[in-house]
């Protein structure tokens, strides 16, 4: 009798000591490096600056399918009537567009103290669809061909030169299709753009579903491609093969491979590539949630995320990413080296003219779904 | 025939009530889900979507699960038989002791092992390397169909051996030692007198192997690439990245259909057998 009332003792404790704090649920698609960036520097930083305040993150998994499942909540909460369970999310720009279009997001970076630090168009555009004011950017990602220079003397500079290479090398060049990771489908959306002759159509629109025909040369010349390449698991995947040299060639994501090298888990011979016309890269949002009870602290959260000096220590020192706010803001707070060895393979003007965005919304569907009608089957 | 007492009833009504909710219940949605078009009426439509998409993975998912189940029967006969006829007491006694060890390991843990075990520059490849049995450049990767099958295998021959181990030592040994006496080898007693006598319990053994191995998501999923795959990781790709519950349940459909079929094939073979005692 006496044990079952220290256990209910126990137990009121333990619920009362969590209660009493506040907790800002985040979630995050994305690789566990997201997860991570909260977990290890964000979340620290905010409780330190808001006693009595924890951070709790949670991952939904790579790719849209993260994003996805953040989506799916909302919405099933949504339609319940019930306050959304995360306080800020943090996703990608297709789910961004949808929760935009659906009314599960909440206006606030007009309010935001950092929301005029960005003035690039992805702050406003998702993918076509226009999501100014919900959105702030969290950093601007790009997706590159990472290669062995050891075993690779000759680097293809574009998508042409690329499918010639790996004709006469098969077995070399790994990517992980359109499943388990967005470095896989950065691939194939570039592959299209490249060899389906309307590139700019397909980034800004407009959406014409008839503009499918002219992707079957495309797609039947990926299917042969496929044929002399190597499927791998996921990002992390395509990175595992090339450092145990299983491939010498493959498209990663720029801010994985330089964070994986500079853990000693790639070695640090490898290079970048970025082949011409180009290869897309994307910024992943933060967001909060239309419902929420915390969406002072989710605001002030993503204000000191979006923070010129976070962004600077944070999202470029420790993670490589390209900056979500402009540039230009981080000046004085990044030392040069930090910020060269970022453009160290891929200069700033290659960057520029060949880092995309992804096509707009329909059209990435539809490659998608093509993909898996036409090459995968 | 005794009318069933409503003690009886209450008894396995919690049992009943447990399978309708949980099995019933999910499956008839998950049919309702497969048939219904996006309009809302009835079609085939998601069946025709999984067609389109996935027809290959279709014919590979049977193909690997027949070839496993295939395999599995080869190598659960040859143990079993082994430890049954052996007449090497120290070979019996190693077999028994090491064969079991697999049915403890889930199929994830499993998956993961293959992984570092039969990639290009794994320990399998490592070691045939150092015996100067293969050159390093020969060395592949046998992390595809190969990978799932050799996984598969491994995984399912302890189940079936012991099932199998079992209804062997419970025969009557005395149609060993006759045939034994009559001058035919080991293997042709196996074979001829011994397997006759067990088929039921390898037919037992084997369909619940092949519905196993239709069902497992983790080993295509961590073991081979993602084209082709096995059904089990086209829905779940379909429900994680897209949220299409109706093509993910023609998926499904189609794997009961196969289910169905063997457990078919066993109720027909287990009924023609019943008639004839």
């Amino acid at each position: 009798m006496r044990k079952a009332l220290y256990a209910a003792g126990f137990a009121a404790l333990l619920f009362t000591s969590t209660a009493s704090a506040q907790t800002l649920n985040v979630a995050t698609a994305g690789d566990q490096n997201m997860v991570d960036y909260i977990k290890d520097y964000l979340g620290p930083l905010f409780e330190k600056q808001h006693p009595g305040v924890k951070v709790v993150a949670v991952g939904t998994g790579p790719g849209d399918g993260g994003s996805q499942k953040i989506y799916e909540k909302l919405e099933a909460q949504n339609k319940a009537g019930a306050p959304a369970d995360f306080d800020v999310v943090v996703i990608h720009q297709k789910a961004a567009g949808t929760m935009v279009q659906e009314n599960l997001l909440k206006k606030y970076r007009d309010s935001l103290p950092t929301g005029k630090l960005v003035t690039r168009d992805t702050a406003t555009n998702s993918l076509g669809t226009d999501v100014s004011g919900y959105v702030m950017p969290m950093f601007h990602s790009q997706t590159a061909i990472a290669y062995n220079p050891d075993l690779i003397k000759e680097v293809p500079n574009s998508y042409v030169e690329l499918r010639d290479w790996v004709k006469k090398n098969p077995k070399q060049f790994g990517y992980n299709g359109i499943k388990g990771g967005m470095s896989g489908v950065a691939f194939v959306t570039g592959w299209v753009a490249a060899f389906s002759g309307d590139a700019a159509k397909l980034e800004k629109g407009p959406y014409d579903a008839a503009e499918k025909a002219a992707w079957d040369k495309a797609l039947a010349d990926l299917k042969e491609f496929n044929k002399n390449v190597v499927i791998t698991p996921g990002n992390a995947g395509t990175l595992d093969m090339l450092n145990r040299g299983e491939i010498a060639m493959g498209p990663v994501w720029v801010d994985m491979f330089y964070t994986w090298k500079a853990e000693g888990k790639l070695p640090p011979n490898m290079r970048l590539k970025l082949v011409s016309p180009g290869m897309p890269g994307q910024p992943m949002y933060y967001a909060v949630p239309a419902k929420t009870a915390q969406d002072k602290l989710a605001t002030e959260f993503i204000a000191l995320a979006t923070s010129p000096e976070v962004q600077a220590d944070g999202i470029v020192k420790r993670f490589n990413w390209y900056p979500g706010i402009d540039a230009k803001n981080l000046e004085g707070k990044l030392d040069q080296a930090v910020w060269n060895q970022l453009f160290a393979d891929i200069p700033p003007d290659a960057l520029s003219a060949n880092g995309k965005s992804f096509p707009i919304g329909p059209y990435f569907n539809d490659i998608l779904e093509s993909y898996e009608k036409k090459v995968a089957n | 025939m005794a009318r069933p007492s409503f003690f009886g009833l209450l008894l396995i009504a919690p049992a009943l009530a447990m399978i309708g909710v949980l099995f019933l219940y999910p499956l008839g949605f998950s049919l309702a889900s497969a048939f219904t078009g996006p309009d809302g009426g009835a079609s085939l439509a998601s069946f025709q979507k999984a067609y389109e998409l996935y027809s290959t993975d279709i014919l590979f998912t049977l193909f690997i699960v027949i070839v496993s189940t295939l395999l599995t029967a080869l190598f659960s006969i040859a143990i079993a038989g082994i430890l049954t006829l052996s007449e090497t007491p120290w070979l019996v006694a190693v077999l028994r002791s090491l064969y079991r060890w697999p049915l403890f390991i889930p199929f994830i843990v499993a998956a993961q092992c293959m992984r570092t075990f039969l990639a290009k520059n794994g320990l399998m490849n490592n070691s045939l390397v150092a015996l100067g049995v293969i050159e390093p450049i020969q060395a592949t990767s046998l992390l595809d169909w190969r990978g799932i099958i050799i996984t598969f295998v491994w995984k399912q021959v302890p189940f079936v051996t012991l099932m199998l181990a079992g209804a062997m030592a419970s025969i009557d040994r005395a149609t060993i030692e006759a045939g034994r006496n009559l001058g035919a080898s080991r293997l042709r007693v196996l074979i001829e007198l011994v397997l006759p006598q067990v088929a039921q319990t390898l037919l037992v053994g084997l369909v619940l192997s092949f519905v196993t191995m239709l069902s497992v998501l983790s080993v295509p999923m961590m073991v081979a690439g993602s084209q082709p795959t096995m059904l089990t990781v086209d829905m779940a790709f379909r429900i994680n990245s897209y949220g299409d519950y109706a093509t993910a349940n023609a998926l499904g459909v189609i794997s009961y259909v196969i289910a169905g079929t063997v457990a078919w094939i066993y109720l027909r073979h287990n009924v023609r057998r019943e008639a004839q005692v």
